[in-house]
């Protein structure tokens, strides 16, 4: 334990951090205490560089940056004294001499450090009249990025990034001095399954997401809390929302799971939130054995009448289950509840199983197989198995997981099912044969709980109205429960 | 061809004498006998007191007492520990190592190797800038001597000491005369200059404890062993002791290098060793220790070349580097020059020195141009003090201090294109 | 492979002195490009292979240093100090007469591939300014009619 003064207030920090780290680790860097910085971040290497964390220390003659300074004990530190206030604008102002402070045609403007610093620091342009360096502009620096260089302040925070968390190290600064800049090596692009990262720890606009780019103004964008549903990782990420409309996905900082990553595939996982595939009205098979658009309230009751005559006749033995990953803890414990009250035991999970790295990425594709599991859902071939040798008759669905090649690999051995109900947030080929389809929410429309890989159990609440007549799965299951009269009490 | 004009001191005494740079010759006159003096009478500790005790001064620019960096290395631990000798001689107006590798290699070396038994170092690595092809193969060659003649290597003078050396050349980059930007070099990295903590002295050359020395640092100690530190305190002043070779450059009669006593007033050296102005011409101002410096007026010559006394005239000895400029002399040209110099040659990777370089030189380039307006000196007065102290290395300051120099001195300069919108000094050397 | 054997049996030698593989590197791209002229991406990409790094590492390093050519130059690099000591004593004047002699400008290549002509900062002959360096040697002392010579002499 060591004692530091910060600006007159004592904190007790843990030894062997240099300022910036324990004052990150104490939660008030740049939340009660200000200092600015551009190279230093939390998760890579210190740089030292950009020369902007300057602070005082008592008994030490010179400013020293505090993202490299260790912490000793007693150590007295002043953040707004005027020769660090100098300091500040120093820095601020020189990075401004060879900026273009084309703020209002940069994709960054909103969530741009330089101008926030600037803006905070009191420097909002340089006095240079020089010209200003020419750089390349939109340079293609692979898939995902792209490169403004007449923007960038060669912090190497993407540099390190690429050497540092995915081991790629795609970017390099070339040349020294003022004429130095990050290219590629010809050939070989930044091109890694956590490349658009970059973009998120850039603090200017010199690299965005192509995907982002001039979609809309940040500021137009309204940032709430939410899990990637990618796979069993549980990113924390926050949902850019505008218009009910989702638009990306950025990562949001939580040290336990995702550190201040996302993979790209689960960044770009955003776009099923609203995508024309989505399902969004309830469907019952009609007389003409097709599937009729019908109100979820019919749906629940044709599905209900089948489940009913069916256990009535046969027992619930006849009954399969298959939950999903992408239910939360709350519509799986509905899901239990419901097959409790029939008596329903053909109980199982079906998940995609994908690649997997060392970083973030899990091998399960989806957010809460774990809850699953811990909620008694097993593998999901034992139900398969039993729908294979004709011991079911109807088998209740959530999602379309079980149509992967590792589960069923497609709708063949459903057809002859007597009764399908499907719960699903997307369009899928079950509902060729499915009787009764009823459309789920997407995490991104629901608060609930999923529980990810190592067991951390996290919370989502709703980012934008649901798709059309789409209901949380555990509304659904519980009023399921009821009109078949075998709901427990606190469900009713 | 290289000559060494005029004095004769213990370090250059022999230098216009083919057969000294040999080993065979070296050793004819005495070479190697203070090597095995400290390694087979003196205990490393004895060594490093010695220097300590005769206040040797680095040689290479900031002047640290040598003795005292070799005693901040580790003598225990169990890994393995290097000198670096700081070959890399880049700070314009400065010549001094070239010669000291070409014609006294051997002199360095016995150098190295008493620091090597005084730190108890494992190998020395040598960086000589890549431009100096000839010094570094003059280099190679003594080093091959010595290890033919058991003076490197394995038991040295039969007393169990190891030690080896490593040349190595550089690729052509100023900032690699940085200590750390060095040693980055040497790992074969782009020569950045490392941020503080950790010093060289715990984590240097590849991750070991380290001590970089500059060239004619090294070649100080033999004599100092052999003379003891009294005799090295009987030249120069009390607290600069010993000779430095200064190099004299620009417009004089006879540039040159001239090794003197530290504390030779630098009048002297430009009026009377180097001869002064040619044709009559006056002086208008001298850079006292290479381009780093801030340059010192006609008026203000009669200093003697030690730090504690130039310090008094707000510039410093570095590396002795004498730059000699006449009344013709366009000092906004010189800016110019000395500007693009340091934008060239920053390594980029601290705010305020990548873009403060490349300000700095754009402005004095527009005042030259006449295109300069009022505002522009307190401009670049005040880009400086935003560059002072306050990066990872001494670069920046480096930069800016001899701009300072420059308004300080010559403000009138600066004024006067200001105000003809145009330079004022034709006869100015030529841009 | 554009790196001969020979090329990198010396780069191996190089290794051996260093305690750590990367130290060699500075040696390595001298070799190289000895051989090859200049350090062009094919090569850097072997040297890259050879010292186990990325080939945009190699890539920084080659960059950062002025002795490195990432493009084909003249078959002599011939490079005039501009720096003040030099200046001083007349070498932008001198490189002005080379460039017209040679009809090129600071930076190029004469259109025979025999020479490339550029400034360079501080080479450390202040005291025998102006001076050239051609490829490894030093010419000091120099005057117009002598740097001319040199020039037409080099093949
Ligand atoms: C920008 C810069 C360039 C330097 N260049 C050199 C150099 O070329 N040679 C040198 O010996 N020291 C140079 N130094 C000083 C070294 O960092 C270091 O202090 C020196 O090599 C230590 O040796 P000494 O104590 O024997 O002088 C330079 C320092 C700075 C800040
Ligand atoms: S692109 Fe962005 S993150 Fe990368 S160095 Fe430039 S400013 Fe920093
Ligand atoms: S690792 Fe998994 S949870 Fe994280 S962003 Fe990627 S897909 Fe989403
Ligand atoms: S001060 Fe300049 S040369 Fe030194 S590390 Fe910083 S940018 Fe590089
Ligand atoms: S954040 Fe400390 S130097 Fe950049």
């Amino acid at each position: 334990m060591a004692k530091i003064t910060v600006d007159g207030t004592e904190y007790e920090t843990q030894e062997g951090r240099t300022i910036l780290q324990a004052l990150d680790e104490l939660g008030i860097l740049m939340n009660g205490v200000d200092i600015p910085h551009y190279c230093w971040h939390p998760k890579l290497s210190i740089d030292g560089s950009c020369r902007l964390c300057q602070v005082e220390i008592e008994g030490v003659p010179k400013l020293q940056i505090a993202c490299n300074t260790p912490i000793k004990d007693g150590m007295e530190i002043r953040t707004q004294t005027a020769p660090v206030k100098e300091a500040r604008e120093g820095v601020m102002e020189l990075l401004l001499v060879n900026h273009p402070l084309d703020c209002p045609i940069c994709d960054q403007a909103g969530e741009c450090k330089l101008q926030d610093y600037a803006f905070e620091y009191g420097v909002e342009h340089s006095r240079s009249r020089e010209p200003r360096r020419a750089g390349k502009k939109n340079v293609d620096f692979g898939p995902t990025i792209t490169f403004d260089q007449e923007r960038c302040i060669l912090c190497r925070r993407c540099v390190r990034f690429c050497r540092e968390v995915p081991g790629t190290g795609e970017i390099g600064v070339f040349g020294r001095g003022d004429h130095s800049a990050l290219e590629t090596f010809p050939g070989l692009e930044l091109d890694n399954p956590y490349s658009m990262n970059v973009a998120d720890i850039c603090p200017v606009g010199a690299l965005t997401t192509k995907d982002f780019r001039f979609k809309i103004r940040v500021w137009f964008l309204e940032d709430v809390p939410g899990i990637c549903t990618g796979c069993s990782k549980g990113c924390n990420v926050w949902l850019g929302t505008a218009n009910n409309k989702v638009y990306r996905y950025v990562p949001r900082r939580n040290d336990a799971v995702n550190e201040t990553w996302v993979c790209d595939d689960g960044r770009m996982s955003y776009r099923h939130i609203g995508s024309a595939d989505r399902l969004d009205r309830a469907m019952v098979r009609g007389e003409l054995g097709v599937l009729e658009v019908t109100s979820v309230d019919d749906a629940v009751a044709a599905a209900s009448e089948r489940l009913r005559a069916l256990v009535d006749a046969k027992g619930p033995g006849v009954v399969g289950a298959v939950a999903s990953g992408h239910g939360t803890n709350e519509d799986l414990e509905a899901f239990v509840r419901l097959l409790d009250g029939l008596g329903v035991e053909n109980r199982g999970l079906a998940t995609v199983q994908g690649e997997s790295d060392e970083l973030l990425v899990q091998a399960e594709k989806a957010a809460n197989g774990e809850g699953a599991r811990k909620l008694g859902f097993g593998d999901a071939a034992g139900v398969l198995d039993r729908l294979n040798t004709g011991g079911l008759e109807a088998l209740v669905v959530m999602g379309h997981d079980l149509l992967d090649a590792q589960h069923l690999g497609g709708i063949e051995g459903l057809e002859r099912l007597d009764t399908l109900i499907v719960l699903d947030s997307h369009h899928s080929a079950l509902e060729r044969v499915a009787h009764v389809v009823l459309p789920a929410r997407h995490a991104a429309e629901k608060a609930g709980h999923f529980t990810n890989h190592e067991g951390i159990v996290q919370a989502v609440a709703p980012a934008v109205e649901p798709a059309g007549e789409a209901v949380p799965e555990a509304e659904a299951f519980d009023r399921l429960a009821a009109a078949l009269g075998v709901a427990g009490e606190d469900a009713a | 061809m290289l000559t060494v004009p005029h004095t004769t001191n213990y370090l250059t005494e022999h230098f216009g004498d083919d057969a000294f740079t040999t080993l065979e010759g070296y050793r004819a006159r005495g070479g190697y006998e203070a090597a095995k003096k400290a390694i087979s009478e003196m205990s490393p500790a004895d060594v490093i007191e010695l220097v300590k005790d005769s206040g040797l001064q680095g040689r290479g620019g900031a002047g640290f007492s040598a003795g005292m960096k070799w005693s901040f290395m580790p003598t225990d631990g169990d890994q393995p520990s290097y000198l670096v000798c700081n070959a890399d001689e880049s700070e314009p107006g400065s010549y001094k190592d070239r010669i000291l590798l070409e014609r006294g290699g051997h002199q360095m070396l016995e150098g190295i190797l008493i620091a090597a038994w005084a730190t108890q170092a494992d190998t020395t690595f040598i960086y000589v800038r890549g431009e100096y092809a000839f010094p570094a193969d003059q280099l190679d060659r003594c080093v091959r001597e010595a290890y033919d003649a058991g003076l490197l290597g394995e038991n040295i003078f039969g007393k169990g000491f190891k030690h080896d050396v490593v040349v190595h050349r550089g690729a052509g980059a100023y900032i690699c005369g940085e200590e750390t930007g060095l040693l980055e070099s040497l790992e074969g990295k782009k020569g950045q200059p490392r941020k503080k903590p950790p010093f060289p002295a715990q984590f240097g050359a590849f991750g070991m404890p380290t001590t970089v020395n500059n060239v004619e640092t090294f070649s100080h100690v033999p004599h100092i062993v052999k003379n003891g530190a009294d005799w090295f305190k009987g030249f120069g002043t009390e607290k600069s002791p010993g000779t430095m070779i200064f190099g004299v450059s620009g417009h004089v009669v006879r540039p040159g290098l001239y090794e003197l006593p530290m504390g030779t007033p630098l009048d002297e050296i430009v009026f009377e060793h180097a001869q002064g102005v040619p044709e009559g011409r006056k002086v208008k101002g001298v850079i006292p220790g290479g381009m780093s410096m801030p340059i010192l007026p006609a008026g203000m010559l009669d200093v003697p070349m030690a730090n504690e006394s130039l310090r008094e005239r707000k510039t410093m000895l570095g590396t002795g580097g004498v730059m000699v400029m006449d009344e013709r002399t366009c000092m906004v040209r010189a800016a110019c020059v000395i500007t693009y110099f340091f934008r060239d040659e920053s390594c980029g990777q601290c705010t305020q020195c990548r873009e403060g370089t490349g300000w700095l030189n754009k402005i004095v380039e527009r005042i030259e141009r006449g295109a300069g307006s009022e505002g522009d000196i307190e401009l670049l007065l005040d880009v400086c003090g935003k560059m002072e102290a306050k990066t990872i290395c001494a670069f920046a300051d480096a930069a800016a201090w001899p701009v300072q120099g420059l308004l300080r001195h010559f403000r009138e300069d600066f004024e006067e294109h200001v105000r003809q919108k145009k330079c004022p000094f034709p006869e100015s050397f030529e841009l | 492979m554009v790196i001969s054997e020979e090329a990198r049996a010396a780069i191996d030698g190089e290794i051996a002195r260093y305690p750590r593989k990367r130290g060699a590197l500075l040696p390595a791209l001298h070799l190289v490009q000895k051989e090859l002229g200049h350090l062009s991406p094919e090569a850097t990409r072997e040297v890259a292979e050879i010292f186990e790094l990325r080939p945009v590492e190699v890539m920084e390093v080659i960059s950062f240093y002025n002795m490195f050519h990432a493009r084909a130059g003249g078959r002599h690099h011939v490079y005039v100090c501009t720096n003040l000591p030099c200046s001083l004593r007349g070498a932008r004047g001198l490189l002005k007469s080379l460039e017209a002699h040679l009809g090129i400008e600071a930076g190029e290549t004469t259109s025979d591939g025999r020479i490339t002509l550029d400034h360079e900062e501080c080479l450390g002959a202040c005291g025998y300014a102006p001076m050239l360096r051609v490829d490894e040697t030093y010419h000091e002392d120099l005057d117009e009619a002598r740097a001319k010579e040199i020039l037409d002499a080099l093949e």
